[in-house]
């Protein structure tokens, strides 16, 4: 009776193992299968009204993550706050005029190029362990989203569409182990590409430069967007990607990479923009 | 741990229940710059109160539900979570019911195991493709920290929840203590 059952458990959980490592190997690759689009259009409505439930909740817990931030950076913002509101006042006028001439040329959309239609959605869910940096949104096919399709906040560049359902996709963020962007620096055009530091999701690295140029600390990346032939880049040219942090000419001729603070913060996204209609690279 | 369809249809709950809150909430707040993951946890705590094969299921559930919502290769996550509730359960059957620090302590070292589990089925699909930074160990320690303290609160409300199930070894008996003689 006793072997019996043990024969039992020891075939449940053979068949567990198995069963993994099965549907590891038949979907790896494939984007999404019908049992998650089936589960994904059950518990879409549920999360999305499960997220906008726990809203005030979250931003509790966060309010105190922020406030323990905040009080380490107070006393340096105080001497930033006295530069940036000289700064402030030159680019006040600047501004202005720029939106001037934008009206008169008609880039209001500058960053979003033409030929992509943006379709605004919001961050349903999110991966719990660090070594993924995925989030999961609340449009999918249903609303015009493919796979590879460019992602953007208010802010810049956040990622591409991994995986799509009927109502929901899988964004793998610029952070993410598997993401690489090819990118360039503005204003020398010093292009490389930009990959993650599997951890931290505030840390790129802009890797491969190849120029005899030199990159500066507070050079601003955005997206290279390269056609040749046939092929292109996945992410449309000139939008936003981050600033460079950390640029030293040791590591930038032995290593060939500097560090890049993204302009989007990774770590708390809630609205986005896909970018749908494009080459889908 | 006796399955009836009433027990059946709680740990159901629970486990779409913890599925969800853990996407919705715990992996989008942060403390300490670190999201609190409550789900190795809770296996490890079906675990603990079920034995390897309930721990196993458990494990293996929770994570086909997730990799389903995440919209990820199916496989990995119940592959990881499955190992992390068989442990939990070994551990009940070879020790009996664990003592008053030993869930909590449990919970911390088998979502600490979890993490790493996460991060070798990902090297293993070859999607690892960046520089690790040494901050992974720290969320890593932080996530089990947070581990520990939410192990306590969910150990005893799921053995409240499913008592009527749970197979519990009579604790031995407190000798009576003589009073004068």
């Amino acid at each position: 009776m006793y072997r019996k059952q043990v024969r039992r458990r020891r075939a449940i959980l053979a068949l567990l193992i198995l069963g993994s490592f099965a549907l590891l190997t038949i979907t790896y690759g494939q984007g999404s299968n019908g049992l998650q689009r089936g589960v994904s259009t059950i518990f879409s409505p549920v999360q999305s009204a499960a997220d906008r439930a726990l809203k005030p909740a979250r931003d509790l817990v966060n309010w105190f993550d922020k406030t323990f931030d905040a009080r380490g950076e107070n006393a340096k913002l105080h001497g930033e706050v006295e530069t940036l509101r000289k700064e402030a006042v030159a680019q006040k006028s600047a501004i202005a005029e720029n939106d001037q001439l934008r009206k008169i040329l008609g880039l209001d959309k500058s960053v979003i190029p033409s030929g992509y239609e943006e379709v605004t959605g919001r961050v349903i869910a999110r991966s719990p362990s660090i070594w993924y940096a995925d989030v999961t949104i609340d449009v999918g096919s249903g609303d015009g989203v493919g796979v590879g399709d460019p992602v953007i906040n208010g802010d810049g560049l956040v990622g591409s569409v991994s995986a799509v359902t009927g109502g929901s996709a899988q964004v793998a963020l610029i952070a993410d182990g598997s993401s690489a962007v090819s990118a360039k620096v503005v204003p020398n055009g010093i292009q490389g590409l930009i990959r993650p530091e599997v951890g931290e999701p505030g840390v790129l690295i802009l890797d491969f430069i190849n120029s005899a140029k030199h990159v500066h600390k507070g050079q601003d990346v955005v997206t290279a967007g390269w056609r040749a032939q046939e092929i292109s880049s996945g992410y449309p040219p000139n939008i936003p990607i981050g600033e460079v942090t950390k640029a030293s000419i040791l590591e930038q001729e032995a290593q060939q990479q500097v560090r890049v603070r993204p302009f989007a913060d990774l770590s708390n996204i809630d609205i986005i923009q896909v970018l749908t209609g494009g080459s889908r690279g | 741990m006796i399955l009836t369809g009433k027990i059946l249809a709680r740990v159901v709950v629970v486990v779409i229940l913890g599925v969800i809150l853990q996407l919705s909430f715990f992996s989008q707040v942060a403390l300490f710059h670190v999201s609190p993951d409550v789900l190795p946890a809770l296996v490890a705590c079906f675990g603990l109160l079920g034995g390897t094969m309930s721990g196993a299921v458990a494990g293996f559930s929770v994570g086909l539900l997730l990799d389903c919502l995440l919209i990820a290769p199916l496989g990995g996550g119940s592959l990881v979570l499955l190992a992390t509730g068989y442990l939990a359960g070994a551990y009940r059957e070879r020790f009996g019911l664990p003592h008053r620090f030993a869930a909590p302590l449990l919970c911390a070292g088998l979502t600490f195991f979890a993490e790493l589990g996460f991060g070798a089925v990902q090297a293993m699909l070859g999607e690892l493709n960046s520089s690790v930074s040494a901050f992974v160990i720290e969320d890593m320690l932080v996530k089990s920290a947070f581990a520990f303290f939410l192990g306590w609160p969910i150990y005893a409300g799921l053995r409240r929840l499913l008592r009527p199930a749970l197979v519990e070894e009579p604790r031995p008996r407190r000798r009576p203590t003589a009073v004068g003689i």
